[in-house]
């Protein structure tokens, strides 16, 4: 990935690959990521959790993480 | 997480509880995007009403005992799910009432609905609460009509204009 930013005029423009963004338009696409996965099944989003949990374990010292049996 | 949710559906049909619905962090994993948590909170609506201040969850842990699932710090595991059950106030008998039917699995259960979770939330209004909010808020299909009327009925308008001057500037 290329990564470039051009501040120009006070904005920062953020270029990937081809296209160039403004960080509020990158904020806007954030945002609507969110908004598509909050319309996943509620088993979807469970799996979800459950790999959340697994990557807390992996990355805890303490080993205290349960990890949900689906 | 299946097991679990077949275990609360007993408690009812037992009739050792009147009706549960899931709250906390999980129900809001329902309406908003996914994030970690490890416990699965539980609002119980008990047969019986506290007596002079009393609440006996007794019966419930009897029957969990008797399944073999034991307290373990503050949860019990039912099935590797730690579970928080939390016997329910006034309000949180409402949220239960209101609290949408589902089914996880082919399993029926019942999830607090976003307008009950916010207020909620900002009766807690601990750190972890208000960003759940501000998740509902921007993510879940909130029904703010029906929040107002949640948050009148329960004298919480004043604090929800305070949270939206606070975070949202208005």
């Amino acid at each position: 990935m290329i990564l470039k930013r051009n501040i120009m005029e006070n904005e920062i423009k953020i270029i990937i690959y081809d296209k160039v963004y403004t960080r509020e338009e990158l904020h806007k696409m954030e945002e609507e990521f969110r908004k598509s996965r909050a319309k996943l099944s509620f088993e979807e989003k469970i799996k979800i959790l459950v790999d959340l949990q697994k990557l807390a374990f992996n990355l805890s010292k303490k080993k205290e993480i349960i990890i949900w049996k689906l | 997480m299946k097991k679990a949710l077949e275990i609360l559906n007993e408690l009812k049909k037992e009739q050792i509880i009147k009706d549960y619905a899931i709250g906390g962090a999980i129900a809001t994993i329902r309406w908003v995007e996914p994030f970690f948590t490890q416990d699965l909170d539980v609002f119980v609506v008990l047969k019986e009403e506290a007596s002079e201040g009393i609440i006996d969850l007794s019966p419930i842990y009897e029957y969990f005992k008797n399944k073999g699932y034991l307290w373990d710090k503050q949860w019990i595991v039912i099935e590797g799910v730690p579970v928080d059950i939390f016997p329910a106030d006034e309000l949180e008998r409402k949220a239960v009432e209101e609290a949408q039917e589902i089914e996880y699995e082919g399993v029926k259960t019942k999830i607090i609905t976003p307008e009950y979770l916010i207020v909620l939330f900002l009766k807690s209004n601990r750190d972890k609460d208000i960003r759940k909010i501000q998740m509902l808020l921007e993510q879940a299909e909130v029904n703010m009509d029906r929040l107002n009327e949640i948050l009148i009925q329960f004298g919480l308008r004043e604090k929800f204009d305070d949270f939206k001057k606070k975070y949202y500037g208005k």
